[in-house]
């Protein structure tokens, strides 16, 4: 591989990985608060794409749109919380992982009665879709605002924790339920706000997502949704820093299998996955994952 | 007068009871999920074929019962013992993807049940199979005629694009890396991608350096409009050439301007259209979707014509058109069947030999280039 290649192949992964990273975080939030690891956070990141998909189709402005399409998510999540989860929040934690699931289904159903399964090209404004050139080597301008929209929200998710008296209600919840119930605090809302706040990260992921990759559909957020929950697992779940981590492991260890030994390249889910593990055996709660009893964020 | 009226009526109910039989087509398409465009479109064509004829012989009415199998080998094969289970069927037809009906082969083999399917074009679907027929061409015919046609066009070296979760994929890429050889020409490298994947900028990377005169892609038009775009955002421009997978309107809708000059092998273009029996499929495809005519609809098409006519013949012969064994014979013992594809002679194998078009991406539509016969 000569320099060019090796330097492309490096953006390659940064880009993927931000991709990762980006949706990971949503992942590890909902589990840091809720125990609750919520598959259908894939799911909610294909309706924050669809939404805006059918705001720019409606004709309104890109940045209208991905409002409304974070609006979309949000409202979806909510209420994905207030009827499936809610009432299931005595029961034990199993339950609830088969609801997200079932909620996982059911979402990627109905998207597909309404939309169908074909696959709409997603229009994103020619800002986000230029490509700089560095030479030989191209460079995406997602790769540059990725990590930049990343680290923004990492820093608002944690300035709302650390900072604000809701995220201090949430670091509560994290720990104990019933005693934040018998401190006065609306448990139900903390729980809310919680989903509101991993819908828009989804709808985020998602729109970034369709911009990097303009091709949209029903099931585009379970694979995806997969690799994110890996990334956030390498990573420590329930750690945000961990999210990031190892959603860029997760996203050079894909591009370099395809760029080392391209006979492989059918293999590469096998391969992120076989390193999943391998990290698990030597550090069963991930790379920056604490004790999972005392890890809280 | 009276009388006479009701005697007249008393006898066409009776017949009528007598006649009113369903003969069950049973149908399995990948409606939804990964590749939806296949089926949906698949489907488009076989209701033109079911609105223009669905009455047999004797008066039997055929009924379509339609199941989506979301793309998926292990649904593909379910939908099919229900099918013969629940609904009865005759004839199962189905499905696109090669490695779904190679799912639904084995289960309809076991019930005897004659299998047609309408685009499958991997050699091992029918392979050692007594039941299952096609009507479409298979891939070492397409794989040569992508490697001639890029032959002939002066392009010397080319990296081969595999789906390694696709059959149909991993097939192609062997006959086009045989054919292309054959012919002088040299393969320089395979990347490997999988259906599903969105990014596929690795591979993109290692295609740029190694300079090839052509891209063989041999997946699914979802991955092929992607990386197209990908390639060309990487400043790659040379030639893809794909084949009866990639030739989908989502190219273009997704590809944008990155899918202009890809060029694919495909069943029927409706340019080339010229038979009586394409160009009243082809009337009847435009005034109900108006839209042009897609080539898995006009092949659903022809499948559905052959079982039509194989259950007509085995009426001919006084046998019940729900015969599955005078079907099968029928269906494989094919011969010049006029479709809207072309003629369809079906030999020992239960493949079809016909003959394929070459089309190209330009100002966003399929444009027709050449035929190319067997």
């Amino acid at each position: 591989m000569d320099l060019t290649t090796f330097l492309q192949q490096l953006i390659n992964g940064a880009s993927l990985g931000s991709m990762y990273a980006l949706i990971a975080i949503g992942y590890t939030m909902v589990y840091g608060v809720l125990r609750l690891i919520n598959f259908a956070h894939g799911d909610i990141m294909m309706v924050g794409a669809f939404f805006t998909f059918m705001a720019t189709a409606a004709g309104l402005p890109f940045t209208l749109a991905v409002l409304l399409g974070i609006l979309g998510s949000v409202i979806v999540g909510v209420l994905t919380d207030k009827i499936a989860y809610k009432p299931l929040r005595e029961a034990p934690k199993i339950s609830l992982l088969i609801t997200a699931i079932g909620i996982s289904f059911f979402l990627e159903n109905l998207f597909n009665v309404i939309f169908g399964g074909v696959p709409k090209a997603f229009s994103a404004p020619d800002y986000l879709t230029k490509i700089f050139h560095l030479g030989d080597v191209y460079l995406p301008i997602t790769v540059i605002i990725i990590p930049i929209v990343t680290v923004a929200i990492l820093s608002g998710v944690l300035w709302v924790l650390y900072r604000t008296k809701y995220g201090m209600a949430i670091r509560a919840l994290a720990f104990d339920i019933p005693t934040v119930k018998l401190m006065g605090i609306d448990a139900d809302r903390i729980i809310t706000l919680v989903f509101a706040l991993g819908s828009a990260l989804a709808a985020v992921g998602g729109i970034f997502y369709a911009v990097s990759y303009p091709s949209i559909d029903p099931l585009m957020g379970v694979i995806v949704g997969l690799k994110a929950f890996a990334a956030a697992v390498l990573g420590g779940i329930g750690s945000v820093t961990g999210a990031v981590i190892g959603g860029f492991i997760l996203g050079f260890t894909e591009i370099f299998v395809v760029a080392l030994f391209p006979e492989l390249g059918g293999y590469k889910d096998a391969f992120a996955f076989f390193f999943l593990i391998l990290v698990l055996l030597f550090r069963p709660t991930g790379i920056m994952g604490e004790d999972l009893e005392r890890s809280r964020f | 007068m009276k009388k006479t009226l009701s005697i007249v009526a008393a006898a066409a109910l009776m017949s009528g009871i007598a006649m009113a039989k369903d003969v069950v087509v049973g149908v399995v398409l990948p409606l939804t999920g990964p590749i939806a465009a296949f089926g949906q479109t698949s489907k488009g064509g076989l209701d033109i074929a079911y609105e223009q004829n669905h009455k047999l012989k004797n008066g039997d009415n055929v009924k379509l019962v339609v199941l989506d199998d979301r793309g998926d080998k292990v649904e593909a094969a379910t939908a099919v013992k229900r099918l013969l289970n629940k609904n009865n069927a005759t004839v199962i037809l189905g499905e696109v993807a090669s490695g779904n009906s190679m799912a639904m082969a084995p289960v309809a083999e076991k019930a005897k049940t004659p299998m047609i399917t309408h685009a499958s074009t991997n050699p091992r679907v029918t392979k050692g199979k007594k039941y299952v027929t096609r009507a479409c061409f298979i891939d070492p015919f397409q794989g040569a005629v992508m490697a001639k046609y890029a032959l002939d066009n002066g392009m010397k070296t080319a990296v081969v694009v595999t789906d390694a979760k696709q059959d149909y994929s991993v097939g192609l890429s062997k006959a086009f890396k045989k054919a292309f050889t054959a012919g002088g020409g040299k393969i320089l490298k395979t990347v490997l991608i999988n259906s599903g994947d969105k990014d596929f900028n690795a591979q993109v990377s290692t295609i740029k350096s190694q300079h090839p005169d052509i891209i063989a892609f041999t997946g699914y038009y979802p991955e092929a409009a992607l990386m197209v775009k990908q390639a060309r955002a990487m400043g790659i421009k040379t030639p893809f050439i794909g084949a009866d997978g990639v030739g989908f309107p989502e190219l273009v809708k997704i590809g944008g301007k990155a899918a202009e000059g890809f060029m694919y092998t495909d069943h029927f273009n409706e340019a080339a259209a010229s038979s009586p029996e394409a160009k009243a499929y082809v009337e009847a495809f435009h005034k109900k979707y108006n839209k042009p005519a897609d080539s898995m609809g006009a092949l659903a098409a022809d499948a559905y014509g052959m079982i039509l006519s194989a259950m007509n013949q085995c009426i001919d012969e006084g046998k019940a058109p729900t015969d599955k064994e005078c079907v099968n014979d029928k269906l494989r013992n094919t011969k010049g069947y006029k479709g809207v594809t072309g003629v369809i002679n079906i030999d020992k194998d239960g493949n079809a030999v016909k003959s394929a078009v070459i089309n190209e991406v330009k100002d966003g539509k399929f444009a027709y280039k050449t035929t190319v016969n067997p």
